[in-house]
């Protein structure tokens, strides 16, 4: 076992390795950049080294830096947590090339199920159902309204390299087509480097669930069950929920079992996620993997009760699974909600700010995951979220009047947040009845 | 906790801590840090005598007045002189800190040294890539604030230089 691990990243991800890691006796270094210099997570920390300015482009996202703080924290393994390097196949290469364990997949597998277009292609190889789609990527305009015509509008184009809900555009005919391409090629090229994409068919009032796996390096590989997080916002998650809600049990048993041959296939080891669209009619399709561990991951923690992070170390440090899949139960239900420094009435305009007051939820079954407290200033360089509010019950009905309970008890002050609109969300018939989709906050304009 | 601060905290709250720690575990009775003109002085109550005290640099700059001594409890923060002719050289990166090209020769300045912006002052080790940091400044050494051979991290106050 590691006796000492970096952990690469901020916030409440680190904090959540950091706990996972002194529960287990292992020692931590933490990393931090001038903007977070003095965050109190950072204590619980062995080490501390300071690794850049505020922007992630010189501290967070530095591999060099954050490798030689590996090295003169003189650590065995580094946990990328989510974001910044966690999907970079570079770093994970390097790291495992300077001798220090990356505790995640191997960078081969973490490069093909990352290119969305060669992981659909390796589920249809395999017999998951994918979307309708271009059979790879569309090169010139003449193949996208080939393809667009052939698996009917509306369609959605997709960039290859995207990820994280950006990078898609939806066009309704063949006119709308035409433009859409242009600008969704530019936007790639801009945001990720790479201007590749592809076409799939539009689904209409999908819901996005997503299974979490796991995998060791013996050959072993699991499923936790399958999350459901339909309640977005411009494809940013709102909130998560396990099992989900309304789904045939013959469904759910298929997706989950098509997400472990799909990584079985990909020989990935260590955490992941294989996201799908499911359409009113109960059909699945693959989208794509997330070869990391996830914001949501305590939704499935709690309701399997397996801690995640602990089994991410341990299969890194190479330890089989210590549990079978019939071993792997879903008990009661679990939401979570993740609240975010934004301002609901200025169009979730990101709110940084100084912390002045704090009150944290608590009782049976209720989880506050976030590395904030009063006093804390929040700053302007990072994402918004300060924390997530997870609650686990024996039926759904009962997480969502907890999940209430614990909101009406959540007091932050001195800055915006988005939890008011969270208690909109859940106390809504469509929500109770699961009659939601992706497009419901938009539909609606709830917040 | 304080949100995070915009200055170098040399002495900060949590190293304090750490120093307390390292005196009740090697029942010090006194300890006496300096780095550049920044001074700490923690003694315990019971024992007015000084016993061994580590110290960390030789005093090489003017110190200012620093601490008051308190039994065991964190002393106040020290104040540093300010001189507006005087910089500091901070780590451009992480790594470990050498004063010398190599074990064998002389540090590459010294207190007292003038510098010009293109000397080499210090070697940043990182991943096995022994980075030469030029100073990027003129004018005279007149404190090495780190040690050879330990770790710095970005930002860390390395040389400080009187530039008029």
């Amino acid at each position: 076992m590691f006796k000492r691990i970096l952990v690469a990243n901020r916030g409440e991800i680190a904090l959540r390795v950091i706990r996972a890691c002194r529960e287990m006796g292992i020692e931590t270094v933490a990393i931090f950049s001038e903007a977070d210099r003095g965050a109190a997570y950072l204590d619980l920390a062995d080490e501390a080294f300071c690794i850049g300015s505020a922007r992630a482009s010189d501290s967070y996202l530095k591999i060099d830096r954050v490798i030689s703080a590996a090295e003169v924290g003189n650590v065995q393994a580094i946990h990328p947590g989510y974001g910044f390097l966690a999907e970079n196949p570079h770093f994970a290469d390097v790291c495992r090339s300077c001798r220090i364990e990356f505790i995640g997949p191997t960078h081969e597998a973490m490069s093909l199920v990352g290119d969305k277009n060669a992981a659909r292609s390796l589920a249809r190889q395999i017999g998951v159902p994918t979307v309708p789609g271009s059979d790879g990527l569309v090169e010139d305009k003449r193949q996208a309204l080939s393809v667009a015509r052939q698996i009917g509008f509306p369609v959605l184009i997709k960039a290859a390299a995207g990820g994280g809900g950006r990078g898609m555009r939806v066009a309704l005919t063949e006119k709308a087509l035409e433009s859409a391409l242009d600008q969704a090629q530019a936007e790639a090229g801009a945001a990720f480097g790479n201007a590749d994409i592809y076409l799939e068919k539009y689904v209409e009032h999908p819901r996005h669930v997503e299974v979490q796996v796991l995998a060791d390096t013996h050959g072993s590989a699991v499923h936790l069950w399958e999350r459901d997080c339909t309640m977005q916002r411009r494809h940013q998650k709102l909130i998560e929920e396990s099992p989900a809600p309304d789904l045939d049990d013959s469904a759910r048993a298929a997706m989950c079992a098509a997400a472990v041959n799909l990584v079985k296939a990909a020989e990935y080891t260590n955490a992941g996620t294989v996201e799908f669209i499911v359409d009113r009619q109960g059909n699945f399709y693959f989208i794509e993997m997330n070869a990391r561990i996830q914001v949501e991951h305590p939704v499935s923690e709690l309701v399997t009760g397996i801690d995640l992070i602990k089994a991410q170390i341990r299969i890194a440090a190479g330890e089989p699974l210590p549990f079978a899949q019939e071993d792997i139960c879903c008990r009661g239900a679990a939401i979570e909600c993740r609240i975010n420094a934004e301002d609901t009435t200025r169009n979730f305009q990101p709110c940084p700010g100084r912390i002045e007051k704090l009150i944290v939820p608590g009782g049976f079954g209720v989880r506050f995951d976030s590395h904030v407290y009063a006093g804390y200033t929040v700053s302007p360089h990072y994402d918004s979220m300060i924390g997530k509010l997870i609650v686990h019950q024996p039926t759904r009905d009962e997480a969502i009047a907890c999940m209430l309970r614990a909101l009406s008890e959540l007091r932050i002050e001195g800055i915006h947040t988005t939890f008011p609109l969270h208690k909109q969300l859940l106390a809504h018939s469509a929500f109770a009845e699961a009659r939601v989709d992706t497009t419901f906050i938009e539909r609606t304009s709830i917040g | 906790m304080g949100s995070p601060s915009s200055t170098q905290d040399v002495f900060d709250v949590r190293k304090i801590r750490r120093l307390i720690e390292l005196m009740n575990d090697h029942n010090l009775q006194e300890m006496d840090l300096r780095q550049g003109d920044m001074r700490i002085q923690l003694r315990r109550a019971s024992d007015p005598v000084a016993g061994s005290l580590p110290q960390m640099q030789p005093v090489l700059a003017p110190t200012a007045p620093a601490v008051a001594p308190a039994p065991a409890a964190p002393p106040a923060a020290a104040e540093p002189v300010e001189d507006p002719n005087t910089t500091i050289i901070k780590s451009p990166m992480v790594g470990t800190f050498y004063a010398a090209p190599d074990p064998d020769s002389a540090p590459y300045v010294k207190v007292g040294d003038p510098i010009g912006r293109d000397t080499v002052i210090c070697i940043v080790e990182a991943m096995k890539v022994f980075n030469e940091i030029q100073a990027e400044v003129a004018g005279m050494i007149t404190a090495v604030l780190a040690e050879n051979g330990e770790p710095v991290e970005f930002g860390q106050p390395l040389f400080r230089v009187k530039t008029a």
